[in-house]
């Protein structure tokens, strides 16, 4: 690797050069889009979480001047094909998902229809004027309940709430769990959450009639995904579509769909024969954009009295809500998968049921379905190691691979690629000063005080992924030009939305080309542009794209060798290359630069026989496995015991993505990962009451993480690449948020210990631990009754 | 996220914009710093026909000193009064719950007089408006008014404000820096879950307890300042007293905190409060 | 979420109870209501016009009685909907004699949907409280206004 580090951009702190667009205010995002003629949408949606739609009356909001049309079920299902899911499990049940509700509505902000008009104001008022009688039915908001025979359906043709089920199963699970000393047992809600990207979702889209193809500018994460699967709703072939994905304002997996919005638009654009933009509000996108995690699982863990973990067992309910978006029933699965964490269990089983819900459906939301496991493992470790009387950090090393035995084959089936989670482990405990924050633990509890730490080791899957894993390609794409002048455009598959990868692409481009950053153009976002892309998500941007960028820069190198060795009068053998020169080797005075090789590529006078014109390559990059990133994360806490505030104390997160390209990207996903988890464990959820009416509709009731919330912390970092890709990288997009939840709640039940308290479920609001304190210091009140005197 | 249409007008005087109150009736909303009134809109929880902006009538944001109290002007911002020297010298109350607020943005156009009027029972003010025996002036077509804070907060979102009236001017206090607000905040909205104001009146040997958030209006704890009417402010004390201090109201409930959990804070909060106070006394 | 209350009437139960079947005396006394009409034996619709603070909106619903026992108690049913939302609800009524007065002890199993249930949660216990409040502060100064009539 040591040619890609001619400008020595790779590892250096590079800041983003997004950003002055961004702060400036001058970036260009989906509403900032105006076409001539264009037209409003704005979607009426039902108030009841279950109801039957006994009426339906348009005509008012018809008549409303600048109202051009309005369009319930009846009118567009037909027309737009159904929502597609990539899941195929077995026994899946699927509604149909049409793009409008039929004669029922099943979610609070299920759509019932859709008005386009000359301005969003006046879309918004005809919704007023829609009248839709409805028939409230009996609604079901709790998935353990909807597992009850009682339970109202949310699909009563399918006679159960069951969408599908699922089993992982490997080792002899009941043979160990009888050889265990102790079985540790908890039952865990992992509670729903609102990504809430803080642009919410929007489209435009423009039919070009004369040439029967239409463009979706969209605010997504996906627009190669929306290119593959649209055609299937809207009926306009693949080759005539253009996917467009200006600035987007957050996805964190919240816009890894393909979501009716973005199809009612496409084919009202052409039906109208007008462009035609959707922008979400807030409300809406609280309400009908995914929601996150909403899962039980009831974990069993066998271990021996000297620390061993034997095996675990999950049996795992996943709200999927009312219907399936596109990778809804996959996410719990990847729990499944990674639920043996960072240790040598020889057996698992992990039991997953999907059951619908009168609510959003649940998909894809930072960490997708990973954070659940390493939450779950890590606080059954700190549970084991508590009632075993073992410190927790020797019982994780007790159970670690070591580094020699990697790639580690796990039970679950996974094989990780490297690691090294002792050096992770003892970096972070290091960064801690683990023994002193011992002592001021100690220190803390003879004063009377609630003083906890709590560690998390985890392990993610990232890099996603093979293409034998994924529904759709796992593969990535990208481009590089050199262009007529000598400047450079590479193009990326990937779908960057925040992360900063016009920029560490750019490094990786510029130190293998030897080109100056300020000469390299990143282009993304556009299936006009890229051609092919599997897009971001999964932690796959930098560790698929680049490599598939870095392949084709190596094929562009290879050919201007050819080129400057004709030039030079030498054979491409004899050429050396360096810092943006090729030279005929001991000759370094007589370099030619990419400047001159482009002009003779394109003005292509002087070319070698058989040679084509223009420097130009592009590469698919296919991974043999997905990556495996890792670390430990250490948190001290304090809890009030009058009020049950939660003050983080220190914060250290050591975390392992292989070799990084730009550090000041790898901590600012860091520092935003833990920030998220800082909202699941502390204070967000998403709140449905019983009858199903979404009461965390918009930022007054929906907490999430300020800035003043966040404490200071301490990043450190190891460095164990993966045999993966020629760079080495894992990826680094979700760690935060994967080892960060297990962390941050195990310092606060570790404060707690003390008064017997072994669990609470999240997020840790300061009334439940009141109670919880309360409870406990009631029942040692009565224990002891001298200190009634 | 659109409001329903309505008509804008913006008067240049306090008379005119009365006349417009008058002429408009139930119809219109008063428009002042806006951070209540335009989400309710954008939300379309309120649909008045006409909006008036009093954000230009000019000589409606001051704060000074006048006859042994100060006039702080209805259009004043929190920030304005977070800030103020005069404040932090004769009324620290004011500048201390200003910081507790929304957040820079909310403090940088909210006003004292929009909060008070909107009569939100989780706002901060009116614990402080309460603690300090203000009065707030209003105007309308037979002229000013005067209310006392007690007599003001009627209700959940209700005042003693007439239709046809406009809050011009909140008189407080002066008073020494034995005062305190304590709160505890919903973090989602900013608002109380319970804020407690107290001001402590040393020679007096009285306090006087505001304690906003916890009921469908805010309240003076008249148990908590007949407790320690005339007793030194010792731990003890003032424990027994904060023990009160959610006596015969019904604390609400919601899913940010049970009623029961409210009750127990305004109780800390209101023991930490005084204990705050006292010790500035 | 069930919201219960207890008002004092200055009148005897057999009395109140009468009242409250009377159309005309709830409309007045029904905060907002400018339309109440019977539809059958102990059904009525009514058009509200309600408004706490600046959250104003009109409502059209349904109402209901059932389980009449004159003139101990009966269960009122209601359910209306609005530009905010909608709310439905049972409400079980009981009097009781209180000297020469009655205890009316009402207690409401009520569903609120759509905008209000969404951003206004906080509110919705206060503001139905209120409202039961405003409605039996009424209610009772008709009783009492018919009473001293009578006299």
């Amino acid at each position: 690797m040591k040619s890609a580090k001619s400008n020595g951009y790779i590892g250096q702190a590079i800041k983003r050069v997004e950003d002055p667009r961004l702060m400036q205010g001058r970036a260009t995002f989906v509403d900032d889009l105006r076409l001539p003629g264009m037209l409003h949408a704005a979607v009426l949606r039902s108030p009841h979480a279950h109801a039957t739609i006994l009426g339906l009356k348009t005509e008012a909001a018809k008549a409303l001047p600048g109202v051009t049309d309005v369009f319930t079920g009846a009118e567009i299902n037909q027309a737009c094909g159904l929502v597609p899911c990539s899941a195929s499990m077995p026994d899946l049940k699927a509604p149909k998902h049409t793009v409008l509700a039929g004669d029922r509505v099943y979610f609070v902000g299920h759509p019932v229809a859709i008005v386009v008009a000359a301005s969003p104001s006046i879309a918004r008022d005809a919704l007023d004027l829609i009248e839709v009688d409805y028939d409230p039915l009996p609604a079901v908001a709790n998935p353990e309940k909807a597992l009850e025979k009682e339970s109202p359906l949310t699909h009563p043709d399918h006679g159960t709430n069951v969408a599908f089920t699922w089993l992982l199963a490997n080792g002899d699970v009941d043979g160990l769990f009888a050889q265990a000393d102790r079985v540790i047992k908890q039952r865990i809600v992992h509670q729903r959450l609102t990504p809430m990207a803080i642009e919410p979702r929007g489209c435009v889209a423009s039919f070009h009639a004369g040439e029967g193809s239409l463009t979706l500018w969209t605010s997504t994460q996906i627009p190669h995904l929306v290119r593959t699967l649209l055609p299937g709703m809207i009926g306009v072939a693949e080759n005539k579509l253009r996917i467009v994905t200006p600035e987007v304002g957050g996805g964190f997996g919240s816009k890894l769909n393909l979501y009716v919005e973005e199809a009612m638009c496409s084919h009202l654009a052409m039906r109208l024969g007008a462009p035609v933009k959707w922008i979400e509000g807030r409300r809406e996108n609280a309400m009908a954009t995914i929601h996150g995690r909403d899962q039980i699982g009831e974990y069993e863990l066998a271990v021996k009295n000297d620390g061993t973990v034997l095996a675990i067992k999950a049996r795992t309910i996943a709200d999927l809500g009312s219907y399936l978006q596109l990778l809804t029933p996959t996410i719990p699965t990847l729990t499944g998968l990674m639920i043996s964490g960072c240790y040598k269990l020889k057996a698992v089983r992990f039991e997953l049921t999907g059951v619908y819900t009168n609510k959003m459906a649940t998909d894809a939301y930072r960490g997708a379905g990973r954070p659940e496991a390493t939450y779950a493992l890590e606080r059954l470790m700190d549970l084991a190691a508590a009632e075993l009387g073992l410190d927790p950090v020797k019982m994780r090393l007790k159970n670690f691979p070591k580094p020699g035995e990697f790639p580690f084959h796990t039970v679950t089936g996974l094989a990780y690629d490297s690691g090294n989670y002792q050096r992770a482990l003892k970096k972070a405990q290091d960064l801690a000063s683990w023994d002193a924050l011992l002592e001021q633990r100690d220190a803390a509890r003879q004063a009377g005080r609630l003083f906890g730490i709590g560690l998390s080791t985890y392990v993610e899957i990232c890099g996603l992924g093979p293409s034998k894993i994924m529904a759709a390609g796992g593969w990535e794409w990208g481009c590089v030009r050199i262009e007529i002048s000598g400047k450079v455009t590479a193009i990326t598959g990937t779908t960057p939305h925040g992360q900063g990868q016009e920029t560490s692409f750019a490094q990786i481009v510029g130190d293998r080309l030897g080109v100056p950053m300020d000469d390299i153009v990143v282009l993304r976002g556009d299936t006009a542009s890229a051609h092919f892309g599997r897009d971001t998500y999964g932690s796959r941007a930098t560790v698929l794209g680049g490599t598939a960028l870095l392949m084709s820069v190596d094929k562009i190198i290879a050919k201007a060798k050819i080129l400057a060795g004709a030039l030079l009068g030498a054979s491409a053998k004899k050429i050396d290359f360096r810092g943006g020169k090729f030279w005929v080797k001991g000759k370094p005075k007589n370099a030619l630069d990419w400047k001159r090789l482009a002009q003779e590529a394109y003005v292509a006078k002087n070319l070698p026989a058989n040679f084509e014109p223009g420097l130009e390559a592009s590469s698919f990059f296919e991974p043999k496995n997905c990556t495996y990133p890792f670390g430990t994360h250490i948190v001290a806490a304090e809890v009030e015991r009058e009020t049950g505030d939660v003050t983080i104390v220190k914060y250290v997160a050591v975390d392992d993505c292989g070799p990084q390209v730009n550090p000041l990207l790898v901590e600012g996903q860091l520092q935003g990962g833990i920030a998220h988890s800082l909202g699941q464990v502390l204070f967000e959820r998403t709140v449905y009451d019983g009858d199903g009416q979404l009461l965390t509709g918009e930022f007054t009731d929906y907490s999430m993480p300020r800035a003043r919330d966040i404490p200071e912390y301490v990043i450190g970092s190891t460095v164990t690449p993966s045999p993966s890709n020629p760079l080495g990288i894992k990826g680094v997009g979700e760690a935060g948020t994967i080892g960060a939840n297990p962390a941050i709640a195990n310092a606060v039940m570790d404060a707690l210990a003390p008064l017997g308290i072994r669990h609470v479920d999240l997020p840790l609001l300061p009334e439940k631990l009141w109670r919880a304190i309360e409870e406990k210091t009631a029942e040692l009140r009565k224990k002891k009754p001298r200190s009634q005197s | 996220m659109i409001p329903a249409a309505f008509d804008y007008l913006r008067p240049q005087t306090l008379e005119e914009a009365v006349n417009l109150l008058v002429q408009h009736g139930e119809t219109a909303k008063l428009l002042a710093g806006g951070h209540s009134l335009i989400p309710a809109l954008k939300l379309r929880l309120a649909q008045p026909k006409t909006v008036i902006d009093i954000g230009r009538i000019a000589d409606l944001s001051y704060i000074r000193e006048e006859d042994g109290r100060i006039a702080v002007g209805a259009m004043t911002t929190h920030r304005a009064i977070e800030a103020s020297a005069l404040l932090e010298e004769k009324c620290p109350l004011l500048p201390e719950v200003a910081r507790h607020v929304g957040d820079v943005q909310v403090r940088n156009r909210g006003t004292l007089g929009g909060s008070l009027v909107h009569a939100d029972p989780a706002a901060d003010w009116p614990a402080a408006i309460l603690a300090l025996n203000a009065e707030v002036v209003t105007v309308g077509p037979k002229g000013p008014r005067v209310i006392a804070a007690k007599i003001f907060f009627i209700d959940l979102f209700q005042t003693a404000l007439r239709p046809d009236e406009i809050l011009r001017e909140i008189r407080v206090p002066v008073t020494a820096k034995s005062v305190a607000y304590v709160k505890t905040v919903q973090r989602a909205s900013g608002f109380a879950i319970a804020g407690v104001a107290v001001v402590v009146k040393a020679a007096a040997k009285t306090v006087s307890v505001g304690i906003t958030g916890v009921a469908a209006k805010a309240y003076r704890a008249t148990a908590v300042e007949t407790k320690l009417a005339g007793q030194p402010l010792s731990a003890e004390n003032i424990a027994a007293a904060a023990a009160r201090a959610a006596n015969r109201i019904e604390p609400l409930g919601d899913i940010h905190a049970s009623a029961e959990y409210r009750a127990h804070l305004a109780r800390l909060n209101t023991r930490r409060a005084l204990g705050v106070a006292a010790s500035r006394a | 979420m069930i919201i219960e209350g207890t008002h004092s009437i200055a009148a005897a139960p057999a009395h109140v109870f009468d009242r409250l079947m009377e159309p005309a005396v709830l409309q007045q006394a029904i905060p907002g209501c400018d339309k109440l009409e019977k539809t059958g034996e102990d059904e009525y619709v009514a058009h509200l016009k309600l408004g706490i603070g600046s959250i104003k909106g009109s409502y059209s619903g349904k109402v209901s009685l059932s389980d009449r026992q004159p003139p101990h108690k009966f269960t009122l049913h209601m359910e209306g909907k609005g530009g905010p939302g909608f709310v439905k609800g049972t409400s079980a009524i009981e009097l009781t004699a209180d000297g020469r007065a009655t205890k009316l002890h009402y207690s409401a199993n009520v569903q609120v949907g759509g905008l209000i249930a969404a951003v206004g949660s906080r509110m919705i216990e206060a503001a139905a409280k209120k409202l039961a409040g405003e409605f039996f502060h009424k209610f009772g100064a008709i009783v009492a206004d018919a009473g001293k009539q009578a006299r």
